[in-house]
């Protein structure tokens, strides 16, 4: 076993210092998950969005959590109540906008498109000529950059070498032209995910690399699969990586984990929807459509449950002191929340029982837990209506 | 080998000046008869004390015109250390005096004996070591403002009072000065100034000026009526003020303003001492006009206390405050919402909440002055020259990143 990794690191090493004359380079070891099929029409598919942006959720605190920059100013303003509420649409707009996930697409292979042959160039100079097309305002993807070979023969240029000469007159902040270390080294990277720093891999990963490339497709399917074994999927709750994420497990059957971590933590909704993901992606013949219908109309979307907890700022004391309201907060549930739990626990159970639940028993006893504990809740929560005499509604 | 030469050279020079030739002696009588002795002067007229102290005090009349500021740093030497009686320039053995006058069966007799280079050169080394005036060398953890002096420094919690311990304080000393006043039958009488500012580092300070004749007694009142006279101030974040201010006292003026996390304490160094004791971490404060340390003390005191609460404002100019970090993204914090039961109009004049605070002041920024060069046509070239390498410490720096070893 070490005499093998110690191979890999020696073939790590080797990758480096191919990559110093290159741009591209095969990170040192490949993930075992890989995408058989296109995945991009069912990723991009408005349902299958929808369902992911729920599961992410919207944490304010978590989008715009602090961070180091370079320039920490502040800014203190005055502010009418009519600006506030502008502002707390602009401010949901912006996390809306920090949290859009990077495509699932498949791999782009590489083809050869020779423009024309010219035996009688040949050896015209002892290196290639890349030409390039520098307009200003042009997408990367259609910028032309084509190759005179020494041999004489003139081609549109390879991927590789596009994207190098599209960071060299247009560059990308935070793209390297050579692979970052953190990529380049077996070791290095495995610390990142030993220290559990999915969140920053990723994020470097999507500056780095296009979302068609090969090591794009590598490097995040290795984060994910370490993610599923150390099971801080918290850790990417309200990030823009956590719906690939979720894509991920439900497409190579594995959401076991993160099911588990839902149930545990109270997102029953977010269960369901992972479930019915499943469903969608595998097309196994279980209805999900009508159970997703009745819990979007009792559960508002995340960004509407965050403007909501905006707004809740410039709520009045006197309003908000009714007893219902307090009742709510001091239990953290609504009525409305208990009955969208009994249609996700009973949608969860059938799952559960059903053949494409793997670890049944795991999952059995944390459904069970969360069952006695929203009775405990639900007793607690009549009898508190009942002694301050708020009418059932 | 020289040495040895040298003293024999000296040796016979000295045995013919003793035993004079008297031929020699006959043919230049003019040249001894010329030789005139002044044997009175001050030297053997005065005592030793009186004659060091024309050199280490000053004249009474002096001292009150404030001659002789560096009293102290000249001491009188004792010349008779290292001096015994019977052993002098000339080496010489007297019987009685510095040997027995018989060993054994032999009287002993006066007998001169070769000269001793050594015992001089040291009396001279011993007396130059005696005087020399010597600073006290200061820790620079324990060191103020400028060397030895005292402000800046630190003199320790004040004394407890009864029950009440000042174990978390720390007292830093901002002025020390001799002050003069006229007494009725004393004349000019001096005495000393201290103004020393006490904290937790945690919001709570008081300073204090006090006068007393001695320095030590000084210090010690003016730290233990500091104590005494705490105030309390409510940091932002438990590291810096809630909003810029504006603050005066007589003619020294003071612009803060509040800084992030990280940004330090940028100002006066007495402004700086008393950050530093209240538990102030991030500031800017400017000091426009005169920079007289009890009124910069006084004025930034008063200004700290004057600070207004988020809501305070909110409520005078009945607008919502809120703080956008750009640690946070731009994330819109709300500090203060405003009381809803007035009508809000957007009042143009208090649309900035610096100038709010400021007091419609507007702090004068000057602009950024160049070097003479800047125009001429050599620089112009040189900047041509140099585009090129603009970005060479940073490539060069990512290489050592990137790919050492």
């Amino acid at each position: 076993m070490s005499l093998l990794r110690h191979v890999r690191r020696l073939n790590a090493l080797q990758g480096l210092q191919h990559c110093r004359r290159d741009v591209s380079s095969a990170p040192a070891k490949s993930a075992t998950l890989k995408y058989d099929q296109d995945p991009q029409p069912l990723f991009t598919d408005a349902e299958t969005q929808r369902l992911l942006e729920s599961m992410t959720q919207l944490q304010l605190d978590k989008v715009f959590r602090k961070r180091t920059v370079k320039d920490n100013r502040s800014e203190t303003k005055f502010m009418t109540n009519e600006q506030l509420e502008q502002e707390f649409l602009m401010t949901i707009e912006k996390a809306k906008h920090l949290l859009k996930m990077p495509p699932i697409v498949k791999i782009k292979q590489d083809t050869e498109r020779p423009i024309a042959k010219d035996p009688a160039l040949k050896d015209f100079a002892t290196t290639k000529y890349v030409f390039t097309d520098i307009t200003f305002g042009l997408p990367h993807s259609e910028r032309k950059v084509v190759v005179r070979e020494t041999d004489g023969t003139l081609a549109y240029a390879s991927l590789d070498i596009i994207k190098r000469m599209n960071q060299l007159y247009f560059p990308l902040e935070g793209r390297k032209s050579y692979t970052p270390r953190m990529f380049a080294y077996e070791e290095l990277l495995h610390k990142c995910l030993e220290e559990h720093k999915y969140e920053f891999v990723l994020d470097r990963l999507t500056v780095q690399y296009e979302p068609y490339e090969t090591e794009f497709h590598n490097l995040s399917a290795r984060v994910f699969e370490h993610l599923n074994e150390s099971k801080q999927f918290d850790l990417l709750r309200s990030t823009r990586h956590f719906g690939p994420m979720a894509f991920f497990y439900a497409w190579h059957r594995c959401i076991d984990d993160l099911l588990y971590d839902m149930i545990r933590r109270d997102y029953l909704h977010n269960a369901v929807e992972l479930i019915a993901l499943t469903y969608k992606i595998h097309k196994i013949p279980v209805e999900y459509r009508e159970t997703l219908a009745k819990l979007q109309a009792l559960h508002p979307s995340p960004a509407e449950s965050a403007l909501s907890e905006l707004q809740g700022f410039l709520r009045r004391p006197e309003e908000k002191q009714g007893i219902e309201q307090e009742i709510h907060t001091a239990i953290g549930k609504t009525e409305q929340d208990f009955a969208a739990d009994d249609i996700s626990l009973k949608f969860i159970e059938e799952y559960i029982a059903s053949e494409h639940s793997l670890k049944k028993v795991q999952l059995e006893l944390a459904v069970q837990t969360l069952k006695e504990i929203n009775l405990e809740k639900l007793q607690l929560f009549q009898g508190l209506k009942k002694a301050h005499g708020v009418q059932a509604s | 080998m020289n040495q040895a030469s040298l003293r024999t050279i000296c040796l016979t020079w000295r045995a013919s000046l003793l035993n004079r030739n008297p031929i020699l002696s006959n043919t230049q009588p003019s040249f001894l008869s010329n030789i005139f002795l002044r044997n009175t002067s001050f030297f053997n007229k005065l005592p030793a004390e009186d004659i060091w102290r024309g050199v280490t005090a000053v004249s009474n009349a002096g001292k009150k015109r404030g001659r002789g500021k560096g009293t102290g740093k000249k001491v009188a030497k004792d010349l008779n250390k290292g001096q015994t009686i019977g052993l002098g320039k000339n080496n010489c053995i007297w019987p009685g005096l510095n040997s027995p006058i018989i060993r054994g069966n032999e009287l002993i007799y006066q007998q001169k004996l070769a000269d001793n280079l050594d015992r001089e050169n040291g009396i001279f080394k011993l007396r130059d070591s005696l005087s020399n005036f010597r600073m006290v060398k200061l820790n620079s953890i324990d060191r103020g403002w400028s060397g030895s002096k005292m402000p800046g420094r630190s003199i320790g919690p004040p004394d407890t009072v009864g029950e009440e311990e000042f174990s978390s304080f720390d007292t830093r000393v901002l002025e020390n000065k001799i002050v003069f006043i006229m007494k009725g039958n004393m004349g000019r009488k001096r005495r000393y100034s201290v103004l020393s500012v006490t904290g937790n580092g945690n919001g709570l300070a008081g300073f204090a000026t006090v006068k007393a004749p001695e320095v030590r007694t000084a210090l010690r009142k003016s730290k233990n009526r500091a104590g005494q006279k705490l105030i309390n101030i409510s940091l932002c974040e438990n590291r810096t003020i809630y909003h810029d201010f504006f603050t005066g006292f007589g003619k020294t003026k003071i612009y803060c303003f509040k800084k992030p996390e990280g940004h330090g304490l940028i100002c006066h160094r007495a402004i700086q001492t008393i950050c530093k004791v209240i538990g102030i971490k991030d500031i800017y404060a400017k000091i426009e006009g005169s920079t007289n340390l009890q009124h910069i003390v006084k004025a930034f005191i008063i200004g700290l206390m004057r600070q207004k609460s988020y809501q305070n404002i909110a409520n005078e100019t009945n607008l919502n405050i809120v703080e956008q970090r750009n640690a946070r993204n731009g994330y819109t914090e709300i500090k203060a919402i405003a009381p809803m039961s007035q009508v809000q109009e957007n009042n143009m004049n208090a649309v900035d909440i610096m100038h709010f605070t400021l007091g419609n002041k507007i702090v004068l920024k000057k602009s950024a002055t160049y070097p003479f060069y800047v125009n001429s046509k050599g620089h112009k070239l040189y900047q041509i020259k140099e585009e090129r390498f603009r970005n060479q410490s940073n490539v060069r720096l990512h290489q050592l990143v990137n790919f050492y070893g």
